[in-house]
């Protein structure tokens, strides 16, 4: 639709010479009367506001298309990214992942609107406009006109040529320059502790000389192309001139005929001109095309199996403590692209109702292990059941949908607070504020300036990091799951609050099963039993008490902890 | 790291602010840039009317050629009329690639100047300055923020006197070849004003909804791709895709309605030159009807016109590139207007300079009246060495910082050899003091220039001395390249305990009176640490030093141990001083000292 409009205008584009030739010409030949001559005008005008009016739809209809398909494309692009697991994430900087879908995006936006409309003009004009020039200028002329633009041709494409490795070279200079700025800015502290200020500026004093200079070189060659397409398409003018000026004295072609061959030429150069742009603008197109394909191959992780079955948890309390909610069987985990197992054959299970703890070193596996259960990572098969049933078969919705997970590093999105523990599910405005009160938050929300409606994030109130994680607990553990993982998330907080909250949990906790990692004993101690790992592996394992008895890691822990109290409440 | 300052780091989030009404003030700040370079603008200038110049006799020696010679069948004048108009054409190619030149050279120039400038005075701004500005901004100020100035200098000021001057010689040409026929052309340009005026106002504000939602949209695609793995541990997909796709759909919106806009105003603005050439041709063809007109001339005026419409046309687009600029512009000149540190002192160091340091009831906050320090009283005397032991957040960090005034105190006084360092210039009192970080930062080029860090006055075999010195040597010479290794990726291919050692090397390179150490706190293998502190015990002797210390063999080496708590200095004494009292130390000991290390104390 959008094309036939542009050919539209392209044709209304071809007339307009023929307007004036046939004014020009009847003039000349003094058979233009008033009447005719207000013909022609109103035709011109005519011809004119056709012109606007297919030009306007044209434009509507191609860009129109070109950015739904850039939207619908980049709704595909997302959609897939939120299928993709934390290992890809992990392994991928988010900076790139934006570079897709911004810059490549873009430059696949280009390529569908300016460069189709572009294409259809540089390829239909001048073929167009060469047929009109023969028809009214004759094959000589056209000829001899045509020549010095076939020359401006292969001139473009040839500089299109050289201006890549300029434009390469300018590039390379000006990532030499972010690079320095960055190291700069990043060891700034031991600039200025050895006083280096002086040297660091001679330093980036070259650097940034050699982008100048790339850049120079850069529009040398700009300096030098426009101007000599200037030129050629100007010789071109000049030969039209002066032997079309010839053939009108010779009479084999009119004045009305010269007047329109000369519009013509006109029309051609400009689409000559641009071909080697478009060209350009479907290369680099293409190639963001490949960079976007191959993220949208990036095969899923984590997926449901054809025949997966959502969880089904038995209901009531007389199962507490018969059903085995979670079971670890001989699993040994490790990363993609790494031979060092995170985790070594690693044996627990968890009943329905019961708590159980880990505590361990940094880089201990706790977090590895805990991310297995909502499956943000992936179980091997065989080796992990909820409910009786290999974590692989379990539909993903179902599973997380009963997996409550208080993650280490708590992020929030830049929204009301409100949003952030509801998080789109719908929740009542009951709901959200007793988990508020529960997570002891809502004593914190109601101190702001909009409660619940407050936005947290950049472009609102900040949260220190205890309020964080606090709204990470409520976003957990409203709407009562039945599996609770509380993953070191207490870590931000003061001691006086984490003994609140742990308080408070405690009566959600005795309801649910619970996994709680964490590096201190009064956060784990009463739970129904504790493992403790190190380098993948479990070490030991039993209730507070006996552990304490055997007088090994946790008993270490735990003496430390006392100490540490004690410096802590010295004053 | 994760959230929030991913965000920061590649700026999107701020975009949203940038879109700002460009600033009179702001363009004259901009030109003022340009000042050095006044005669290269008007060389630029002269070469431009020149070339507008050029542009602007062709239609009117076409004309001429028509009435004079194609219509009079004068072949050979006709023949001369070629060769003026190819005159013309090359004259204007030369004046016009040489404008561009001479006018991008300014441009690049000027940002040259204005990127180093910039970056000088980002170097002096003060650290806390750095701790509030993630490096992902800071270095966008550098590179595009000053590349969009370009715009400014080479687009916008040149198109602006471009198509100025185009337009004043066509009207003044017009003119001259007839009066009435330019009246008839320009009775349009009152509704040409009007419109443009129309809508520049709109295409402002469709331009800035553009900006916004885009920002937004990359706001929203950093912020999940950061959070993706809470949205999938929530099974949120589907509501955070809806919420996007909003985001998309608003965008998509704006985009519309700038296409609507834009496809309103060109073609709007096309067919006023239409009108324009009828009614020329209307009028015209009438009054060559009537003999009173050449033909010629009529032609000359058609396309007098269409290149009067031109710079009609990309009137708004100019305007959007300005708009950016200023933005960029406006982003600069704020950090060039954050005030750099400040530097009273006039005092140099004196020549029997002894190296004693004294806190003096040092009070210390990053943030106001949130103490970091209180009250702090110490001395260390001249040539010995000082451990502060304190639990985490005890404040202990922040003395390096305040010995060399990376951040400044905020009561009570710091002497050297009775000093106060206020008093003595920064640079000198920064070259007395060593400072070594617990993380060591290498910066990209060789391991030697590492180590001297570009003072030249170090040689090649002074590097050597030191490396030697703190036991480095070993494992440089080790490298297939020695002392010229390239560093790589930030001198991750080096373990925790030889990038110390390079710091060690660093250090004593520079040979300070004072050295003020931060312990790397990371694991380091058995054999390295003993080199580490069989180095320690020699870059410490006879120079006066003050660890933060990480290690027990550190402590016990030290003459003196101070024991920070929340702020505040809590005992001192030596080692077995401190233990005697079973206090603080004590505990401290027994909790992180006592089972580390074991073979080194038993």
């Amino acid at each position: 639709m959008g094309v036939i409009f542009l050919l539209c205008v392209d044709t209304l584009q071809l007339i307009m010479p023929k307007i004036l030739e046939s004014a020009t010409d009847s003039l000349e030949g003094g058979t233009l009367t008033r009447k005719s001559l207000a013909v022609h005008a109103a035709a011109l005008l005519l011809v004119s506001v056709g012109i606007a009016v297919f030009r306007f739809l044209f434009r509507y209809t191609l860009y129109g298309v070109s950015r739904s398909i850039e939207h619908s494309f980049r709704n595909r692009l997302y959609a897939h990214l939120q299928k993709l697991s934390a290992n890809y994430f992990n392994t991928h900087k988010t900076g790139d992942i934006m570079a897709h879908v911004t810059n490549d995006m873009n430059n696949v936006t280009m390529a569908t609107g300016q460069g189709v409309i572009f294409a259809v003009d540089c390829l239909l004009m001048p073929a167009a406009s060469l047929v009109m020039m023969l028809q009214t200028g004759g094959f000589r002329l056209t000829a001899a006109s045509f020549a010095p633009i076939l020359i401006l041709g292969v001139l473009v494409f040839s500089y299109m040529k050289i201006m890549q490795s300029t434009v390469q070279r300018q590039q390379e200079a000006f990532s030499n320059l972010t690079e320095a700025a960055r190291e700069n800015f990043s060891g700034i502290r031991v600039i200025k502790s050895f006083v280096q200020e002086k040297h660091r500026t001679e330093h980036f004093e070259r650097i940034n000389e050699a982008n100048r200079r790339a850049n120079l070189r850069f529009t040398r060659l700009m300096s030098l192309m426009f101007p000599s397409v200037m030129l050629i398409s100007s010789l071109s003018f000049v030969i039209a001139l002066w032997y079309g000026g010839m053939l009108v004295i010779e009479g084999s072609v009119s004045l009305g005929g010269f007047v329109a061959f000369n519009s013509y030429l006109g029309m051609l150069i400009w689409p000559i001109t641009a071909l080697g742009w478009v060209a350009n603008i479907f290369k680099r197109g293409s190639v963001s095309l490949g960079r976007i394909n191959a993220l949208m191959d990036e095969k899923p992780e984590i997926a449901d199996r054809p025949g997966a079955v959502p969880l089904v948890i038995p209901g009531a309390a007389n199962s507490a403590g018969k059903t085995k909610a979670i079971e670890f069987r001989n699993l040994t985990f490790s990363y993609p692209g790494s031979s060092e197992p995170v985790l070594k054959d690693i044996s627990f299970s968890v009943d329905h109702g019961k708590t159980l703890a880990i505590v361990g070193r940094t880089g201990s596996g706790k977090s590895t292990l805990v991310n297995l259960i909502p499956r943000i990572l992936p179980a091997p098969e065989g080796t992990l059941f909820i409910y009786g049933r290999d974590i692989n078969d379990i539909s993903l919705s179902s599973l997380r949908s009963n997996v409550g997970c208080v993650p280490q590093d708590t992020f929030l999105f830049s929204d009301t607070i409100r949003n952030n523990i509801d998080f789109y599910r719908g929740f009542s405005a009951e709901e959200t504020e007793k988990a508020a009160k529960t997570a002891r938050l809502y004593d914190d929300i109601m101190e702001f300036p909009r409660k619940f409606d407050t936005v947290v994030g950049e472009r609102g109130v900040t949260l220190s990091g205890g309020q964080k994680q606090r709204t990470a607990i409520a976003r957990a553990i409203i709407g009562s799951p039945p599996i609770l993982i509380l993953d070191d998330c207490l870590s931000a907080v003061d001691t006086r609050t984490e003994e609140a909250i742990l308080r408070e949990l405690k009566s959600i906790m005795e309801q649910r099963t619970c996994i709680i990692v964490s590096h201190r004993v009064s956060a784990v101690k009463d739970a129904d039993e504790i493992i403790v790992l190190d380098e993948g592996r479990i070490i030991e394992r039993g209730t507070h008490e006996s552990l304490i008895g055997q007088k090994g890691y946790y008993h270490d822990l735990y003496t430390r902890q006392l100490l540490a109290d004690e410096i802590e409440e010295a004053e | 790291m994760a959230d929030d300052n991913g965000r920061d780091e590649t700026g999107f989030a701020e975009e949203e602010l940038q879109v700002k009404v460009y600033d009179f003030r702001l363009l004259k700040r901009l030109l003022g840039f340009a000042a050095h370079y006044w005669y290269l603008f008007v060389l630029a200038a002269v070469l431009l009317f020149a070339s507008t110049a050029a542009d602007l006799a062709r239609p009117y020696l076409i004309g001429v050629a028509i009435d004079d010679f194609i219509k009079e069948g004068d072949a050979a004048s006709l023949g001369r009329t070629g060769m003026y108009f190819l005159l013309l054409v090359i004259s204007g190619f030369i004046f016009n690639l040489l404008q561009i030149y001479v006018l991008s050279y300014a441009g690049q120039s000027i940002i040259f100047n204005i990127r180093q400038r910039l970056f000088e005075h980002m170097q002096k701004l003060p650290l806390s300055y750095f701790d509030k500005n993630p490096v992902g901004r800071l270095v966008t100020r550098v590179t595009n923020d000053t590349e969009a100035l370009n715009e400014v200098y080479t687009n916008v000021l040149v198109t602006l006197l471009k198509d100025l001057a185009i337009l004043a010689g066509v009207v003044v040409i017009m003119f001259r070849l007839d009066v009435t026929m330019t009246l008839v052309s320009l009775a349009i340009m009152p509704a040409v004003i009007a419109l443009t005026v129309f809508f520049r106002r709109r295409i402002r504000k469709v331009y800035r909804n553009v900006r916004t939602s885009l920002a937004r949209i990359n706001a929203a695609i950093s912020e999940n791709i950061s959070g993706m793995r809470v949205i999938q541990m929530f099974n949120r997909e589907k509501e955070n895709f809806e919420r996007f796709d909003k985001t998309g759909r608003e965008y998509y919106r704006a985009v519309m309605s700038e296409i609507v806009t834009f496809g309103l105003f060109r073609p709007a603005v096309e067919m006023m030159s239409y009108i324009a050439l009828s009614l020329l041709i209307w009028f015209g063809g009438l009054e060559v009807l009537d003999g009173t007109l050449q033909f010629g001339i009529l032609y000359a005026f058609v396309n007098y016109i269409s290149m009067f419409f031109h710079p009609i046309n990309d009137l708004a687009e100019k305007y959007n590139i300005l708009q950016a600029s200023m933005a960029a512009a406006e982003r600069i000149f704020l950090i060039l207007d954050t005030p750099a540190e400040e530097d009273s002192g006039m005092l140099s160091i004196p020549d029997d300079f002894r190296g004693e340091i004294e806190f003096r009831n040092v009070w210390f906050a990053y943030n106001e009246d949130d103490w970091v320090l209180r009250d702090v009283s110490f001395t260390v005397p001249a040539g010995k060495t000082v451990a502060i032991v304190g639990a985490t957040g005890a404040g202990k960090t922040s003395i390096i910082n305040l010995l060399s005034r990376l951040y400044e105190i905020q009561k009570g006084e710091i002497l050297i050899d009775g000093i106060n360092i206020r008093d003595i210039r920064k640079d000198d009192l920064r070259r007395l003091t060593g400072v070594v970080l617990q993380d060591v930062f290498l910066f990209s080029g060789k391991l030697k220039d590492n180590i001297r860090l570009n003072e030249e006055s170090i040689t090649d075999g002074k590097v050597q001395e030191a490396a030697r010195y703190v036991n480095a040597d070993e494992f440089i010479s080790r490298l297939p390249n020695g002392y010229d290794t390239e560093v790589m990726e930030r001198g991750s291919t080096f373990s925790a305990g030889q990038r110390q050692l390079l710091a060690f090397a660093r250090a004593l390179a520079f040979d300070p009176k004072i050295l003020v150490l931060d312990e790397a706190t990371s694991n380091i293998d058995t054999e390295t640490e003993m080199l580490i502190q069989d180095a320690l015990a020699r870059l410490t002797r006879n120079r006066t030093t003050i660890v933060i210390a990480h290690r027990l063999s550190t402590i016990q080496h030290a003459d003196r141990i101070i024991v920070l708590h929340k702020g505040r200095v809590r005992e001192s004494g030596t080692h077995q001083e401190l233990l005697a009292k079973r206090g603080m130390y004590y505990s401290l000991y027994q909790l992180q000292y006592q089972k580390q290390e074991p073979s080194f104390f038993q």
